[in-house]
């Protein structure tokens, strides 16, 4: 159909009005494109990173894989590292703190086994995103961050998207007993004792995790399970190391 | 071919002028170490210092390429770039503070951008090293009659601006002592002024003099990098900063928050409060926690796995050897200890525990059978290995999340075979040597701290090894208990007992089947416990040739017990962990191969670029390369050895770089002053170098034992002894620079600026080399290395036969 049969040519008033909405509406679009594709740039990054660095590396919990498809990662970097987002590692966000590396964020929510009806305290907030995983499955997150500009902006990012993710700034020692106990713990904040607050507050079969090592490299990550009143400790490391190549199996 | 100069008489004020000159870089040079420590870290302070050090050599290069003109207008050219040094020591530092460029060496693996402002860094600190080598090399070259006076000036200046380091860091918190020093730097601009280009000069006077008063009368505000312990813990809630003291340690500073809790690898059986306690930092590095020095209270340590001391012994008399902030004390207090000795290697920490914290703390006196001692720990064991102890405790090794490596290349003399040996004889016959590690992925510290205690009892001859050792884990430390006489009954069962009620596993304990015990920590990489059964079945020779970590104990002569990347294994790592993770599993090491890599390739570009003017000059340039070099290379090899030498002698890295330094620079000079007179019309020109390759040939074999035998001298008998054996190669390591000057200028006078040159570039690559060589094969082969260099040097005489 020719653009004369969409526009009578014999009609000079219609032709300049139709020729008007036609150029605002590229122009919105050619505006909006951008941002258009940048979201499904956003997307394509996320889906393929929980294909190469998250479920190729064994992640299987579903709900696990779903929320790390769901959650824009982008929204709880700096703007200067929103281009690295996706990346395979961990980045800055300030304060002496860092996001954690996707996988190794994936790796502690599968370990917890998050059911829909959980509820999970978080001891550091840092950026937001591990309660923001946490949020898409379970019922509820109550997260705790001790930098108080780390946890307003946290707090500011996670409700808005979140109605069911609770943020306190305080210190993480006495846990948040008012809400307890918790089905698990996250603690991504670590230090070197675990509070006995926490152990307290932590329902009998739950389990907490706690990541082990600097800011930029996990070395590996503890499980505190307890069970009929006792407490055990399980270390995990997200990446096997074999000393010899000729001996242990992966 | 250019005519030589003649040789000209040095007014004495010239001659004040180029001391005062050279005791300024070499003190703005350690100043600024100390401050890029504080703010960054000791590694990255010595990856930049090396750089900037490459002013020295470029400078050479520069006078290679521009001398007929810098020579031509030496006499106002001299004092100018005197006057601009002086300026650049008073800005460049605040300029690198600016937001804009500010740069922060932990994230330098993690945001490319960080290469940028590292580099803006370097050109920064480039600049003062540049304009001061500048004003030297000039100096040298224009009145090569007089190389002999002038270079003992150099270092004669060199010598007291170390010394004058010291002095102002006891004092004044480093950035006061950078602008101190940056004062400093505009007398010789004075003292040197010319009447050609007065104005200039006088412009440059004042302008040196304007910045450097301002730089003094302000408060700088150092940022330390986020990522350092400082910094986060600033960030606790109601955080305070309660003391900051200078110390030629590092600044101390005591932070107190409601927050601040210490209580490493706590038992999960512990139901009570964690206490809050200020935690003290040297040079913004976490250095230890306040604990009250008084036995009154349950202490928290009970609920560590370092209380298996006091579980299984019941020792009286304890011995805390590198006490930190002496947490320890109350805690061996608490356990019965009639007697405990702590040994704090910090005299700014120890004085701060002694008076001030503890006054904070506790209105109590010190028990009399509690002292706090400040030495050396192995000085200490030195000096009273008559004492008997029933229990030596050692610092507790690697750090809560792992130390990143940072530690690879610090000297540990309190960890290596000799000292666990001299440990071992002070034991009472029940008594033991605990030693605590934090649990590290990859295991590296656990196995090597095993291998050690295996084999410090091999050394003493034990037949049953294992008889002698308790090894217990939580969640993530573990103790190892080394004790003089084989374990009883009794004693294990009260291991087993401590482990039951603190929920602890048992990793080894002769005549126990652990597969009977239950396990509250579970590891799930099996491979750790695995290995230590047979390090603790003495079947480890397969494992030190093969594990992928570097496992050997660390020995006097290769005191690097943090030490454990090997090259070799590199690749398998980078391709297990990733390439971004690697700095972060040995980060010490990877930073100097950095800064071999990059000082190797940017002075191989800087004696290269003068090469095209020189080449119509005519012949020459091998042997000015390898002359030149070999001596930049040999005096920095000598220097860095002595040093690390004497760090064990004296127990004292302060005072051994003060003897060191200071003695090699002044005995240097006094060589400088006499090797015109000695070899004037001599023709066995080469005699120096060749004396000085013998005297560290013998040193090689003789230094060790010497130095082992009269370690445990008075301290005034230490000095005497260690004066006498740096003066005397340091005196003759005087002379061969200046002679080959007086050479040079006779038979190619063009080839000076860059023998300058070649001589800086070569003495920077040469210091982390230095280090590098002692790491890999110790330091008795950078010694030998020495005695080659200098045996080069003197091939070179012995080819072209030169005389005076």
């Amino acid at each position: 159909m020719s653009f004369e049969a969409i526009v009578p040519y014999n009609h000079p008033m219609l032709n300049s009005m139709y020729t008007t909405i036609l150029q605002r509406f590229f122009a919105i679009l050619l505006l909006l494109l951008p941002l258009l594709l940048s979201g499904q740039n956003h997307q394509r990054q996320r889906a393929e990173m929980v294909e190469s660095q998250i479920r190729s590396r064994g992640i299987r919990h579903q709900a696990t894989l779903e929320a790390m498809n769901r959650v824009p990662r982008h929204l709880y970097v700096p703007s200067n590292q929103q281009r690295f987002a996706y990346d395979d590692r961990p980045l800055p966000i300030g304060w002496g703190q860092t996001i954690s590396q996707p996988y190794i964020v994936a790796f502690m929510t599968e370990v917890i086994q998050p059911r829909s009806d959980f509820r999970v305290l978080e001891i550091g907030t840092g950026s937001g995103y591990q309660a923001a995983v946490l949020a898409e499955i379970v019922a509820h997150v109550y997260t705790i961050e001790i930098v108080e500009p780390l946890g307003l902006q946290a707090r500011q990012l996670l409700e808005r998207h979140y109605s069911n993710v609770s943020v306190k700034i305080a210190d993480g020692y006495y846990g948040w007993e008012e809400h307890g106990p918790f089905d698990a713990i996250v603690v991504t904040a670590a230090a070197e004792y675990i509070p006995p607050p926490l152990i307290e507050q932590l329902k009998d079969g739950g389990r907490m995790i706690i990541p082990v090592g600097s800011p930029f490299r996990v070395q590996q990550l503890m499980l505190i399970e307890k069970k009929d009143g006792r407490i055990t400790s399980r270390s995990l490391m997200p990446v096997r190391f074999v000393p010899f190549t000729s001996s242990s199996s992966n | 071919m250019t005519q030589p100069l003649e040789s000209n008489v040095l007014p004495w004020r010239i001659l004040w002028a180029l001391g005062i000159h050279s005791a300024a870089i070499i003190a703005y040079q350690l100043t600024l170490i100390q401050l890029i420590s504080y703010m960054q870290g000791y590694h990255f302070a010595y990856m930049v210092i090396s750089i900037a050090m490459l002013g020295f050599g470029a400078s050479g290069t520069f006078l290679a390429l521009f001398r007929s003109w810098l020579i031509g207008n030496h006499s106002w050219l001299i004092p100018a770039l005197m006057a601009i040094t002086a300026i650049m020591m008073a800005t460049v530092f605040m300029g690198s503070l600016h937001p804009a460029i500010r740069f922060d060496a932990y994230l330098l693996f993690v945001d490319k951008a960080q290469f940028l402002t590292l580099a803006v860094q370097y050109l920064l600190f480039f600049l003062p090293f540049f304009s001061g080598a500048l004003a030297i090399g000039i100096l040298f070259i224009r009145y090569p009659g007089a190389i002999g006076k002038s270079y003992f000036s150099n270092l004669l200046g060199s010598g007291l601006g170390g010394l004058l380091v010291l002095f102002l860091l006891a004092r004044f918190f480093p950035e006061r002592a950078l602008s101190i020093i940056a004062l400093m730097a505009v007398s010789p601009a004075v003292l040197a002024y010319h009447p050609t280009r007065k104005w200039l000069q006088a412009g440059l006077i004042v302008a040196a003099l304007a910045v450097s008063l301002f730089s003094f009368q302000k408060q700088t505000h150092l940022p330390v990098s986020q990522y350092k312990s400082l910094s986060r813990t600033q960030n606790l809630p109601e955080a305070r900063l309660i003391v900051r003291k200078p110390g030629t340690h590092g600044v101390i500073e005591v932070i107190e928050s409601p927050a601040l809790r210490y209580a490493p690898a706590l038992s999960f059986n512990f139901s009570g409060q964690v206490p809050v306690k200020p935690s003290v930092f040297v040079n913004a590095d976490y250095y230890g926690s306040v604990h009250s020095l008084v036995a009154d209270q349950t202490h928290i340590y009970n609920y560590t796995t370092e209380n298996l001391l006091y579980a299984a012994l019941k020792p009286q008399k304890v011995l805390i050897a590198g006490a930190g902030t002496a947490p320890g004390m109350a805690h061996a207090l608490f356990n019965g200890a009639s007697k405990v000795v702590a040994v704090i290697e910090n005299p700014g920490v120890k004085n701060l525990i002694a008076h001030e914290l503890y006054a904070a703390t506790d209105a109590r006196e010190l028990p009399p059978q509690a002292r706090l001692v400040y030495s050396d720990v192995r000085q200490y064991l030195y000096q009273n290995a008559q004492g008997q102890y029933d229990a030596i405790i050692l610092p507790r090794q690697e750090s809560f999340g792992g130390s990143i490596g940072i530690h690879a290349l610090r000297e540990e003399y309190a960890l290596t075979l000799e000292a666990f040996g001299q440990m071992w004889k002070m034991l009472s016959p029940q008594g033991a040597i605990s030693i605590t590690s934090w649990i590290d992925f990859p295991a590296r510290t656990t196995l090597k701290t095993a291998i050690t205690l295996m084999e410090t009892l091999k050394n003493q001859g034990i037949e049953n090894p294992g008889e002698h050792l308790a090894v217990v884990r939580s969640w993530g430390t573990m103790t190892f208990l080394l004790k003089k006489n084989p374990w009883q009954q009794e004693q294990k069962q009260n291991i087993l007992d401590f482990c039951q009620e603190m929920l602890f596993d048992v990793v080894f304990l002769p005549g126990t089947d652990r597969e009977v015990l239950p396990v509250y920590n579970i590891l799930e990489d099996q491979d750790l416990e695995e290995i230590l059964g047979k390090i603790f079945a003495d079947d480890y020779a397969q494992l030190l040739k093969e594990y992928p970590f570097y496992l050997f104990p660390a020995t006097d002569n290769k005191p690097y017990f943090s030490r454990f990347m090997r090259a070799e294994t590199l690749p398998r790592l980078r391709t297990l962990f990733g390439v971004e993770n690697l700095p972060f599993l040995e980060l010490g090491y990877m930073i100097l191969w950095v800064t071999l890599l990059q000082s190797t390739l940017l002075a191989f570009f800087l004696i290269l670029l003068p090469l095209f003017r020189l080449k119509k000059t005519g012949g020459g340039k091998i042997p000015v390369l390898v002359y030149f070099g070999a001596l930049g290379i040999g005096y920095m090899f000598v220097e860095i050895i002595f040093i690390q030498r004497f760090v064990l002698y004296f127990g004292h890295p302060v005072y051994a770089i003060t003897a060191v330094i200071g003695t090699m620079l002044i005995a240097s000079g006094a060589g400088s002053l006499m090797s015109g007179k000695l070899m004037k019309g001599n023709h066995r020109f080469y005699l120096p170098v060749v004396a000085i390759s013998l005297i560290l040939l013998l040193y090689g074999f003789l230094l060790t034992p010497v130095l082992t035998l009269t370690i445990g001298l008075p301290f005034a008998w230490k000095v005497a002894i260690a004066l006498a054996l740096i003066a005397i190669p340091g005196f003759f390591m005087g002379m061969p620079f200046p002679l080959g000057i007086s050479w040079l200028n006779q038979t190619f006078p063009g080839h000076i600026p860059w023998a300058w040159g070649i001589n800086g570039c070569l003495s920077v690559i040469a210091s982390s080399l230095a280090t590098l060589l002692a790491v890999e094969f110790g330091f008795r082969i950078v010694i030998y290395a020495a005695a080659i260099c200098y045996g080069a040097a003197s091939l070179v005489y012995l080819r072209q036969k030169p005389t005076l």
